[in-house]
């Protein structure tokens, strides 16, 4: 193969595709170049020399251009006369590379006296000990001793915050600015740097807040000595203390994959696993700090009943004996029809199957659903037919692949998703359409921004698919219900149409419509802000059929659902109108969660499981108070709890196992971190088949793989979902990390979930097109549009009870752009109200440089709900504003 | 009325005006930092690069945001950051790079002298050290009571052949004696 090299290293031959680095070469035959400013993940830069290497070539004769031969017909090798970092330098054919040659020890001896120049050599008291590349490539290459004067060591502050979550010690730096340039090619948050020279050189942060990125805890893993360390794990625990349990995060659709470094039933740490499929090695702070929760003290540790305005602890037994009769005589007297379930999105597949099935056959009513708060802001029905094929790789995919984003901020929603999209643009040049109402992050690594009117989506998606109808780029039109050239007779939705109602350029429409329809692969993502009508959900389905972009890998559509199991409680049927495996309910189903909320309705009794509809809206709070008999289990007495009859603790995350199925539809297990759970708590999958058992029901699960084998049996999407497939580990070759090379220390097994196909995939089945025209645009000119996004770190339960991160807990204040504040006069800090149907707001400013004009941000779930008062269900409305003058 | 109360009424009246200076200050703060002209010649520097490669321009607009008071807030450095769509992270580690941008209040003239070893061989140190003295500061330098020099030492400016020498700003001064040096003073004063 011409693009292939071979070579030699330490005489050992090694063939690896052109352009790789010497180091990267040496690695596949399992030899070790000590390195520390080279990662895998970034650009390499050669600062700290610890690579060294002497590195020659075939001398080659000028005249035959062939390699010249020696008295044994080898080929002569000339040796540069000076090292060579071997992270910076590609092969070449033919060259010789000594790695432990005796110049090249000596070498990486004297690159190492010089680093250790003003070190501290705190190895004991370090939190990196026991995993740091400097201290073992010390013990292992460095002389014992050193020639540098002890007094003229350099001394900076030992425990300096670098932002609120990341503490420097900066005498143990070595400049290597693998911080820095993390936070620069990868999270796009440049708010690192190195200040002053030589000796001097420091690394800064003046960002307001300090180091004010989502991925801060990352430069803690990659820094290869023990300068960054992460706040909650400084002292906590020496890292061969610790017992590595992998998990998955449950604070979004991600599902990263992470490890629990746990001690004496504390977890002490939480450590990215790889997984190049989902996360990399990489994690959000909100997964890797937001764990606290798990032992918060507000926990719920035993079963309580109600007595009067008070709760009394009672014993399980107690407890499932005075639901299931409560259960059973409600059912006897007021019929099924009045009983209901709600379950939220974080819990596990077992939980999930188990509870749909208690209310399908043991309660006998479809009156279920998950879509409460959040995951009511979101549904996705297009992942069943055109999600992205199975194998997709948003980490590999590059300028073959056309990435299409609606409506979403995938920095604040999906942070890991944010990296992985990003740099598909910006690192591997896949084409990147940003569109959205407002300005986001992701803007800045986009090819192409379309900035739309607020409502507008489903117009936009639309225009699309008939751009790419009009412009003869469509590849599969079977069954089309539009005429390919005469859109007379069905709605109209020409570029031209479609631009005075979006606010995008025709040209932009038709550009973007070819560049999506001609590039190889195409790949949609959509968000909360495309907003909540199906009719956008149709034409995206549409657009990736028409244009080939489905059932295939690096294909289809990806709904950024917002938690960590909103794809599996879609799986498992937690909707009143769909069995789990998305089988539709002949007879209509049940009541959906809004319904079952409603003023007036019907229900008399509640299981309530891991949601907490009473913080949503007041009507939700009365229906709930007024209900005969209701049932919460949960974490934590949330407001919902606090109106229940019955209230029951469930197992944390960290305290079970389980399955959750990512927003790829990936299922992956987690396993059980802490063994000894708080108080008294049962896993929810327990405590819904021990009601079950009490009501008379046969159910004899055990465990939670129980479970799934089950639903393995029942459910064919899940057929291979046994937990001994999810854990199998992978195949070798994407297994890369080293704690040298990549950061992540501790060994734990790399295993990569299994995704369930789509209908797409399967060759047999055709997936009928869908035409849901948009709903009407009721202002198509507004004042001012109040959007209420999802953003990290909201007043969520979990994260709200996770101590560590409570500075970063958005407050409530409304983004405005500067000509908008400018129109009302007002300055950063000051009040306004915000008003709409009757409901007035007051909250303060903070004007935004980058926001477009005519759009206000008070984000959702924050302390007191401002923003949901103001825009309801929805994601964005129309409001009115007026300063606050005293 | 008491001492006292009159004080504390002063205070107050002062704090009020304060409080409205400052407001109406942290609301063109966000807008603009640069005057009119500066803003000018920030469009003029700025036309020399490629519009996605706004960044190039950080060190004429660091000087340029320096020039009036021949030092640089945390205000003029995000303003840099802004016009240049840098991160003033970013900004700042140029700025610690580069010895001749300064974050602490200098005077209008920064006099530096260098006492490195040539230097010192030809009487810097003991120069530097009168001169100290005359304007009032401490052998470590400083800034004087008017706020118009800052002198302090620093290591070779590449003159060493002509010692005693010292950089006022970007200008050179070279083979000095106390009188030559005094007399530069004057004319800097004058100058205002
Ligand atoms: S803090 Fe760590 S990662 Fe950053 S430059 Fe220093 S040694 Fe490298
Ligand atoms: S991106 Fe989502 S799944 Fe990943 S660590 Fe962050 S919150 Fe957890
Ligand atoms: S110079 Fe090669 S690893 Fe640092
Ligand atoms: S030593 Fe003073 S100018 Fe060089």
């Amino acid at each position: 193969m011409t693009n292939e090299i071979t070579l030699t290293i330490d005489n050992i031959e090694v063939t690896v595709p052109q352009g790789t680095l010497i180091v990267e070469a040496a690695k596949k035959i399992g030899k070790e170049i000590p390195v520390f400013c080279y990662h895998g993940k970034l650009e390499p830069v050669g600062m700290c020399r610890m690579c060294l290497v002497e590195v020659g070539t075939p001398v080659i004769d000028q005249t035959t251009k062939q390699p010249t031969l020696d008295a044994h017909g080898k080929p002569i090798i000339r040796f540069a006369p000076k090292p060579v970092t071997a992270c910076t330098t590609p092969v070449s054919p033919g060259m010789a590379v000594k790695v432990d040659s005796e110049a090249a020890l000596a070498d990486r001896k004297a690159v190492l006296e010089f680093l250790l120049t003003s070190h501290p050599l705190d190895c004991p008291v370090c939190d990196k000990g026991g995993e740091c590349p400097l201290q073992d490539l010390t013990t292992r290459h460095a002389a014992g001793t050193s020639r540098f004067d002890y007094e003229d060591k350099q001394h900076f502050p030992k425990k300096y915050p670098l932002g609120d979550l990341i503490v420097l010690d900066m005498e143990r730096c070595i400049i290597c600015t693998r911080c820095v340039r993390f936070q620069n090619e990868i999270a796009h948050d440049p708010v690192l740097a190195i200040e002053e020279r030589g000796r001097h050189a420091h690394i800064v942060s003046y960002s307001k807040p300090k180091f004010n990125s989502h991925y801060s805890g990352n430069t803690a893993d990659i820094c290869p000595v023990g300068a960054l360390t992460t706040r909650d794990f400084r002292f906590g625990a020496r890292s061969w203390e610790l017992t590595n349990v992998p998990t998955v995060c449950n604070h979004c659709g991600v599902g990263c994959n992470m490890v629990l470094g746990t001690r004496h039933g504390e977890i002490k740490r939480v450590m990215p696993r790889q997984n190049e499929l989902v996360n990399e090695i990489w994690l959000c702070d909100k997964g890797r700090f937001g764990h606290h929760f798990n032992g918060s003290p507000q926990r719920l540790t035993k079963p309580l009943v109600r007595d009067g305005e008070e709760f009394v602890e009672t014993s399980w037994d107690e407890a499932l004996k005075m639901i299931a009769e409560n259960f059973a005589s409600i059912k006897e007297t007021n019929g099924a029809a009045a009983m209901g379930g709600i379950a939220g999105a974080h819990l596990s597949n077992e939980d999930l199957y188990l509870f749909q099935k208690f209310f399908r056959e043991v309660i006998e009513t479809h009156n279920l659903d998950h879509r409460v708060g959040l995951s009511a802001m979101l549904e996705d029905d297009t992942a069943y037919t055109v999600g992205v094929g199975v194998g997709t790789n948003l980490g590999q995919v590059g300028k073959e692949t056309a990435i299409l984003v609606v409506g979403s901020d995938l920095d604040q929603e999906a942070p890991i998703l944010y990296l992985r999209v990003a740099a598909a643009s910006f690192k591997r040049g896949a084409h990147l359409i940003n569109a959205g109402g407002r300005r986001t992050k992701l803007d800045a690594q986009a090819k192409v921004t379309l900035r739309y009117r607020y409502g507008t989506a489903p117009y936009l998606a639309w225009g699309l698919v008939s751009a790419v109808v009009k412009q003869g780029l469509a590849k599969d039109l079977q069954g089309f219900p539009l005429n390919e050239d005469d859109f007379g007779g069905l709605p109209d939705y020409s570029a031209t149409k479609v631009a005075a109602i979006t606010g995008i350029s025709v040209a932009e429409i038709e550009a973007t419509a070819k560049a999506f329809a001609s590039a190889p692969n195409g790949i949609v993502l959509f968000g909360l802000e495309a907003g909540h009508d199906p009719s956008l959900r149709a034409a995206l389905e549409t657009l990736v059929l028409i244009t080939g972009h489905a059932g295939k890998p690096n294909n289809g559509i990806i709904a950024v659902l917002p938690q960590a199991n909103s794809r599996g409680a879609a799986d498992m049927g937690i909707l009143p109108h769909r069995l789990p495996g998305y089988v539709p309910i002949a007879s209509g189903g049940g009541l959906s969660a809004q319904e079952m909320l409603a003023d007036g309705s019907p229900i008399k009794t509640m299981l309530i499981a891991g949601a907490d509809p009473a913080v949503e809206s007041e009507t939700y709070r009365n229906t709930l108070s007024n209900l005969d008999f209701l049932v919460v289990q949960d974490l934590f007495l949330t407001e919902t709890a606090k109106l229940a009859s019955v209230v029951l603790p469930a197992k944390s995350v960290a305290e079970r196992d389980g399955t959750f199925t990512n927003l790829e539809r990936r299922v992956q297990a987690f396993e059980v971190g802490l063994p000894l759970a708080k108080g008294e708590a049962w896993a929810d999958w327990l405590i819904i088949a021990s009601i079950a058992r009490h009501m008379g029901a046969d159910w004899g699960y055990a465990s939670a793989d129980g479970v799934m084998a089950e639903i393995t049996q029942l459910v064919p999407l899940y057929r291979y979902m046994k937990f001994e497939n999810l854990v199998a580990p992978t195949a070798l070759e994407r297994k890369t990390a080293h704690y040298i090379y990549e950061g992540l220390s501790f060994t734990a097994e790399v295993r990569e979930g299994l995704q369930w196909p789509t209908l797409a995939e399967d060759k047999t089945a055709k997936v009928p097109f869908r035409f849901i025209p948009p709903a009407e645009i009721q202002n198509p000119k507004p004042n001012l549009i109040l959007v209420a996004p999802r953003v990290l770190y909201d007043d969520g339960r979990l994260l709200a009870e996770s101590e560590v991160v409570k500075n970063h807990l958005v407050k409530p204040m409304v983004w405005l752009s500067r000509a908008d504040a400018a129109k009302l006069g007002i300055a950063d800090g000051e009040q306004v109200t915000m008003s709409r149907h009757g409901v007035a707001v007051t909250v303060p400013v903070q004007i935004h440089r980058l926001l477009n004009e005519g759009v206000a941000v008070l984000p959702r779930n924050l302390a007191g709900r401002l923003a949901e008062q103001l825009v309801g269900a929805g994601v964005y409305a129309e409001v009115e504003i007026q300063p606050v003058r005293n | 009325m008491t001492k006292n109360t009159r004080r504390l009424l002063v205070l107050f009246i002062k704090n009020l005006i304060f409080l409205n200076v400052d407001r109406q200050f942290a609301y063109y703060n966000i807008i603009t930092m640069w005057t009119q002209q500066e803003q000018q010649e920030l469009t003029e520097i700025l036309k020399k690069y490629p519009a996605d490669r706004k960044m190039s321009a950080v060190l004429p607009a660091l000087y340029l945001a320096q020039r009036e008071k021949n030092w640089l807030a945390d205000e003029d450095i995000e303003a840099v950051a802004e016009a240049l769509d840098i991160s003033p992270t970013h900004v700042h580690s140029v700025i610690g790079f580069y010895t001749l941008f300064r974050k602490e209040p200098t005077g209008k003239y920064l006099v530096q002298v260098c006492t490195d070893l040539p230097c010192a061989l030809r009487g810097a140190e003991a120069f530097y050290q009168r001169l100290c003295q005359r304007l009032g500061l401490s052998p470590q330098g400083g800034t004087t009571a008017d706020g118009l020099f800052t002198v302090e030492e620093v290591v070779c400016i590449a003159a060493c052949d002509k010692a005693p020498c010292a950089q006022i700003n970007l200008e050179y001064y070279e083979n000095l004696t106390d009188e030559q040096m005094d007399g530069v003073i004057e004319q800097l004063r004058k100058q205002g």
